[in-house]
């Protein structure tokens, strides 16, 4: 059975598509599937800087459209998993290098060797988003509970709706603080899903770690202890068509919470 | 942020305690790394309990540990157990006794897992004598000519170096000019080749990438680079130098049919393409690809070699993983090195102080 084509966007930059898609790579390849990640953010590559990939890099999907080398030989394969390959983008290019039917020609024969082909689109909804959806059956929207974050995930949602064999899209709700939620500083995950009026996929919080895993060139998943890597995994088993529970995201209650929580209690008998 | 435990200081080119001491904190204070590990290199000098203790407290007070030492003194070397630090022999030592036939490939391989892997090399501090050679080439730069319409900016941003090519253009006219001074550049880089060849303590810190990368094992063997190397290499005609005062960034592409200086850094994400050897007065973390037609007596120069990949003639290397110079420590410290072919291999010489 072939397998499934699932392009990551977002429309508005610096939500945390590349990221997501990194991390969301390694979990699928962690549970024993064959996954091939595609960076198609040509001339602003980032994804195989997220994976430490960067030194093995030598043929791009450049090459490989015009021809100058085979498919084959332009992936690059995880350091650890080896269930997990990179195709890159070219950094000396630009978006214009490639075009959908050839995007989606790549995609249909990886579909054939690999159980998911992970498409990281690049910011905007030019050519560069034109490609990467071209090939895709499945979509990803990444957003935060931001108002225009939220803005242009609604208009991703609106062209993705008019794309065809884009069958299905969920929604995937990123950098969430539970803290500024619960003090009504931001949008809560209910209201970005009432706005979109879209499935949704995850929760990822807000989470440090990501930034100390990006400079080190390994996905947050792998970290056992961050909570942004557990979302992540749970991401990932339902991508896999498990039914998992969200994540509990709120931060463990320190202990001056707990003291001026007794404190306020005691002030409220009184 | 990185995750280097240890760290190196090499003191070897210092000889009294005052120097290490003041050579060290030098080293330390350029750069932030508390709580990390020590491995500090010294010549064969001999110190006593008294100076190596001040040595380990200079180290404390930087929130480092005093781990290791390197020392070919064995009083020395006494003292530093009695205080519990670790004692082992310099690399080189340790190769001399493992490979006594001094096998390149092998010692590449060993000085790889030893030193440099999850370690930033920090060699020398203390000056740079390479400077002198290339700061006559930069005196003589004033009469070199760049090769115009070889110099290829990359596509973003559009004409960059074309502007550079008219500047130089108008200031130098005379071609003439432009080749005897280009001889004269040849004759020193050559000077330069002797006095390296003296130095035998080559440093291998890239590594053949054939290994584990492709899905599958023949895939590699059907690699070439963008021009397939033939039979007869493509020598670069040595006259043709593109010189460039300029950083390339990311996304540029500088590709010359002779040599390359580039005064300035080539940041990741660069590339440069030559038919003869590439010099980069600066920091060189990009992708250089020098003898692109199959020259593999091409050479690499930086002031400090951080690049992504390396490629002479048809060979190709790669970056250790987790080697990675943090930008902090770019722009301090410089330890010239070059790159060659040795044996098929690529491998990193220091261009050393004497």
């Amino acid at each position: 059975m072939a397998g499934s084509v699932i392009v990551i966007t977002s429309g508005k930059g610096g939500v945390g598509k590349t990221t997501t898609s990194a991390n969301i790579g390694t979990a699928l390849a962690h549970m024993g599937n064959k996954v091939v990640l595609i960076d198609t953010d040509i001339g602003l590559r980032n994804l195989d800087l997220l994976l430490g990939l960067e030194n093995r890099i030598v043929y791009t999907i450049v090459d490989v459209v015009e021809e100058r080398c085979k498919l084959k030989q332009a992936l690059v394969k995880d350091k650890k998993n080896p269930n997990l390959c990179l195709l890159a983008a070219a950094q000396t290019r630009d978006k214009s290098a490639v075009d959908a039917d050839q995007l989606k020609d790549i995609c249909e024969q990886l579909k054939q060797d690999f159980d998911y082909v992970l498409v990281d689109c690049p910011a905007g909804i030019e050519q560069g988003f034109q490609n990467a959806v071209a090939g895709a059956n499945e979509a990803i929207v990444v957003t935060t509970p931001e108002m225009s974050a939220i803005r242009d995930a609604d208009r991703i949602i609106g062209l993705l709706e008019s794309k065809e064999g884009v069958e299905k899209y969920r929604l995937l709700v990123n950098r969430v603080r539970p803290k500024l939620i619960k003090s009504n500083d931001m949008m809560g995950v209910d209201d970005v899903v009432e706005i979109l009026s879209c499935d949704l996929i995850g929760v990822i919080p807000e989470d440090t770690n990501i930034i100390t895993s990006t400079n080190k060139g390994e996905p947050v998943v792998n970290d056992e202890k961050s909570l942004a890597g557990k979302a992540y995994l749970n991401v990932a088993r339902r991508i896999m068509g498990e039914d998992v529970p969200l994540l509990d995201i709120d931060e463990p209650t320190t202990l001056i919470d707990k003291i001026k929580k007794f404190f306020a209690t005691k002030k409220a008998q009184g | 942020m990185y995750d280097n435990e240890f760290f190196v200081v090499d003191m070897a080119s210092c000889s009294s305690t005052g120097e290490i001491i003041n050579s060290l904190s030098l080293a330390l204070e350029t750069l932030n790394h508390s709580g990390k590990k020590i491995v500090l290199k010294l010549n064969d000098s001999q110190l006593n309990q008294s100076q190596l203790l001040s040595i380990q407290s200079l180290v404390t007070s930087y929130g480092c540990i005093l781990d290791t030492i390197e020392t070919l003194n064995e009083q020395t070397a006494q003292v530093a157990q009695n205080m519990n630090i670790l004692v082992q022999k310099p690399i080189e030592k340790r190769v001399e006794e493992k490979y006594p036939q001094d096998n390149k490939e092998e010692f590449q391989s060993f000085s790889m897992n030893n030193v440099t892997d999850n370690s930033i090399a920090l060699k020398d501090v203390n000056g740079l004598h390479f400077e002198a050679d290339l700061d006559e080439i930069q005196r003589q730069q004033d009469s070199i000519n760049i090769n115009s319409d070889l110099v290829k900016a990359g596509i973003n941003p559009q004409g960059s170096f074309a502007q550079i090519e008219q500047q130089v253009e108008t200031k130098y006219p005379s071609v003439e000019e432009i080749n005897s001074i280009t001889d004269e550049f040849t004759k020193s880089s050559n000077n330069l080749d002797d006095v390296e060849n003296l130095e035998k303590n080559s440093i291998g810190v890239y590594k053949k990438a054939y290994d584990e990368n492709a899905l599958s094992d023949d895939a590699w063997e059907e690699v070439d680079f963008y021009e397939t190397p033939t039979d007869d290499p493509v020598v670069s005609d040595s006259k043709n130098t593109t010189y460039i005062n300029q950083t390339l960034r990311s996304g540029q592409i500088l590709e010359s049919d002779g040599n390359v200086v580039i005064i300035g850094d080539c940041h990741p994400g660069s590339e440069i393409r030559a038919l003869g050897d590439i010099t980069v007065w600066g920091v060189l973390s990009g992708i250089a690809h020098a003898g692109c037609k199959g020259n593999l007596n091409a050479k690499v120069r930086a002031l400090k070699m951080n690049a992504v990949q390396l490629r002479i003639g048809n060979c190709y290397s790669r970056r250790p993983d987790g080697t990675n110079i943090p930008y902090i420590i770019r722009s301090s410290i410089f330890t010239p090195e070059e790159a060659r072919v040795v044996d098929g291999e690529i491998m990193l010489f220091k261009i050393n102080q004497n």
